[in-house]
C-alpha cells in the first residue's frame, strides 16, 4: 500500500525526541533568522539544522529536496545580484553582467534562511510519524476534524490516483487515444478527469455516512488506542527553544532602540 | 418490546418530489433478523438511512412520521446519539475504509476512540469483533490491501465494536464474490445469536429466504408485506414488484409442491427436500 509519507524508519535521538518539540524547533528555528538577519548567524542556524539532520539519520533524505530548491535559490542570487536596490561595490564582472557585493550578501542570506527552513521542515517530517503528530496535536487541543484530513489525504491521494489510473484504462480499452502528442493529450484530459471527480464526489460522499455513523462529529472528548510515547528532557529542549526566541526578540528591540 | 417502530414515516430528498418512503408502519422486535427487498429505486437505502438517522439529518428533506430506535425518536437525535445504537454497514467496502488508519486494528477503533471510550475497553471491544468476524490474523494489515470480502468485513467489525442493538446492513454483498457472500452471511447469522437485531437489504433472495426470521417487501416507498419468507415468497403478485421468489420456491410452485400444514411453498432446500421426503 503505498501512501505518501516521507518518514524514515530509524532510531536516533531525533526519532526519539517528542513531536511537539520538534515543531517547536521548526518554528524557532525559522523564526530566529528573520529576527536576526545577520549572515554569520544565520550560518550558524543552518549549520545546527544540518548537524542536526545528521544525528537524526536522515541527511540523505533531505539532499534531493535541497536540490529541487536549487532553481530557487539560484534566481534569488541572480536577482540580487543584478538588481538589489543597495548595489555599490562591484564584486566581479562576467562579460556585461555586474554583481554587486550589496546584493550578493543579501542573496546569501536569504538563500540560508530558505535552506534553513527546508532542512528544519526536514527535521520534522524525516523523523516523525505523521500520525503521530497529529495525534499530538489533537490531544493538544486540533480539532479532530482537521486532524482527520491532515491524516487522511496521505492515503486517499495515492488511492484516488489509482482509480485515475483504472479510468484511464478503461477509457483506452473504448478507443480512447491518451498518449501522443500535446493536441492529443489535452482532448484527452476531459473525459478523463469528468469520471475521476465524479466517481471522488461520490465515494467522499459514501465515505462522509461512514464517518458519520462512526461517531466522527460527535463531541464527546475523544480518546486514543496509541498511547503516547514518553519521551525524556522535552520540558527542558522546549524551555532552551522559547529562551533562544525571546532572546532573539530581545536583540531585536535592542537594535532597533540603539 | 418493539426495539424498532416506525410510524407513518414519510420522506422525500431535498429538489425532488416523489415520496420515496410513502407512509410506513413496521415494528421489529428485539433479536430478529430482517430481509429489505424490493427492486432498485424502491427505497431500500433510505429506509436504512431511516432507521440510522442520516434521514433527515445527514440528507435534510422533507420527513413526516416517527421512527424509534430502541427507545430514541431518530428525528429529536444527532446521529451521534444514535450511532452507539444502530451501526449501518453499505455497499461499498472500500469507502467506508476512514483513510486516516494504518492497520485494521486501528481502523476499528475509530468509531470507539470517537465516542471517547476508555483505552482498557476499546482494546477489549476490538480483540472482541476481531474474533466474531473471524480476522485476527489480518488484524495488522493496512485496510486497503484487503480483498473485498476482507474489507466488508472489517467495515462490519468496526460497526460492531460499537456494541449497536440494531445493525443495518445495505446490500453488503452486491461487491462481493459468492464466497465473500458467504462469509459475510455467516458472520450475520453469528450476529444473531448474540441477540444483535438485523435488519438487511439484498437482492441475494436465495440466500435471504434461508437466513431471515422475516421479510419486508418494499416497492415505490411503499410497504408491500412484512412475513416470514415462506408466506412471502408464497404470493402470487411478487412479480409486480420486481421479484422473483427463491429458486426452491419457484420449482415446488411449478410442480404443486406445498407444505401440507398450512399451504406455503418451501423457501430453501432442506424444506424442499422434507416435503418430498414425505411424498416418496
Amino acid at each position: 500500500m503505498s501512501t505518501m509519507t516521507l518518514y524514515v524508519e530509524k532510531n536516533s535521538i531525533l526519532h526519539n525526541t517528542a513531536p511537539l518539540t520538534k515543531v517547536l524547533y521548526v518554528m524557532v528555528s525559522i523564526a530566529i533568522t528573520y529576527l536576526i538577519p545577520e549572515i554569520a548567524f544565520v550560518l550558524s542556524v543552518a549549520i545546527i539544522t544540518l548537524l542536526l539532520l545528521i544525528l537524526g539519520k536522515v541527511f540523505r533524505k533531505i539532499v534531493p529536496i535541497l536540490g529541487l530548491s536549487i532553481i530557487l535559490i539560484l534566481s534569488i542570487i541572480i536577482v540580487q545580484g543584478f538588481f538589489h536596490p543597495q548595489n555599490q561595490t562591484i564584486l566581479f564582472s562576467i562579460g556585461f553582467v555586474t554583481f554587486y557585493k550589496e546584493g550578493l550578501s543579501y542573496a546569501a542570506l536569504l538563500t540560508l534562511r530558505v535552506m534553513n527552513m527546508i532542512m528544519s521542515f526536514g527535521i520534522l517530517i524525516l523523523t516523525t510519524k505523521h500520525d503521530e503528530l497529529v495525534e499530538a496535536m489533537i490531544k493538544k487541543g486540533l480539532s479532530p476534524k482537521i486532524g482527520y484530513v491532515l491524516l487522511s489525504v496521505l492515503q486517499l491521494i495515492p488511492q484516488m490516483r489509482t482509480t485515475m489510473a483504472k479510468i484511464t484504462d478503461a477509457q483506452r480499452s473504448r478507443g480512447m487515444e491518451t498518449e501522443g502528442s500535446l493536441l492529443v493529450r489535452m482532448k484527452a484530459f476531459f473525459p478523463l478527469i469528468g469520471p475521476v471527480v465524479l466517481n471522488s464526489i461520490n465515494i467522499t460522499r459514501e465515505r462522509a455516512i461512514a464517518l458519520e455513523v462512526r461517531g466522527f462529529s460527535s463531541n464527546q472528548k475523544r480518546s486514543f488506542l496509541n498511547i503516547s510515547k514518553e519521551y525524556r528532557y522535552q520540558t527542558a529542549i522546549q524551555v532552551i527553544l522559547w529562551l533562544t526566541l525571546a532572546a532573539a526578540i530581545v536583540w531585536r528591540i535592542l537594535t532597533w532602540l540603539s | 418490546m418493539a426495539i424498532i417502530k416506525v410510524e407513518n414515516v414519510k420522506y422525500k430528498y431535498p429538489d425532488t418530489d416523489k415520496l420515496v418512503l410513502n407512509d410506513m408502519t413496521f415494528d421489529v422486535e428485539q433479536g430478529e433478523f430482517i430481509g429489505l427487498i424490493g427492486k432498485n429505486t424502491a427505497g431500500k437505502s433510505t429506509l436504512c438511512f431511516a432507521l440510522a438517522g442520516l434521514v433527515p439529518h445527514f440528507f435534510k428533506g422533507a420527513y413526516g412520521g416517527k421512527v424509534l430506535v430502541n427507545g430514541l425518536e431518530v428525528r429529536q437525535h444527532e446521529i451521534g446519539e444514535i450511532s452507539p445504537h444502530v451501526g449501518l454497514v453499505f455497499e461499498n467496502p472500500f469507502s467506508q475504509m476512514t483513510g486516516s488508519k494504518y492497520t485494521v486494528y486501528e481502523e476499528i477503533a475509530f468509531g470507539l476512540e470517537n465516542m471517547g471510550i476508555d483505552r482498557e475497553i476499546i482494546v477489549n471491544r476490538i480483540e472482541e469483533s476481531l474474533e466474531l468476524l473471524d480476522i485476527t490474523e489480518i488484524k495488522d494489515k493496512n485496510p486497503f490491501d484487503l480483498s473485498g470480502g476482507q474489507m466488508q468485513r472489517v467495515a462490519i467489525a468496526s460497526v460492531i465494536a460499537l456494541k449497536p442493538s440494531i445493525l443495518i446492513l445495505d446490500e453488503p454483498t452486491s461487491q462481493l464474490d459468492p464466497q465473500g457472500t458467504e462469509e459475510v452471511f455467516k458472520v450475520i447469522e453469528n450476529l444473531t445469536k448474540e441477540g444483535i437485531t438485523i435488519i438487511m437489504a439484498e437482492h441475494k433472495i436465495d440466500k435471504m429466504a434461508g437466513y431471515t426470521d422475516r421479510i419486508l417487501l418494499i416497492h415505490e416507498g411503499k410497504l408491500i408485506d412484512f412475513d416470514t419468507p415462506a408466506k412471502l415468497f408464497s404470493r402470487e403478485d411478487l412479480q409486480d414488484y420486481g421479484i422473483i421468489a427463491p429458486a426452491v420456491t419457484r420449482i415446488s410452485q411449478s410442480l404443486g409442491i406445498q407444505n401440507k400444514e398450512n399451504g406455503l411453498y418451501p423457501v430453501t432446500l432442506k424444506e424442499l427436500s422434507r416435503e418430498m421426503g414425505d411424498k416418496r
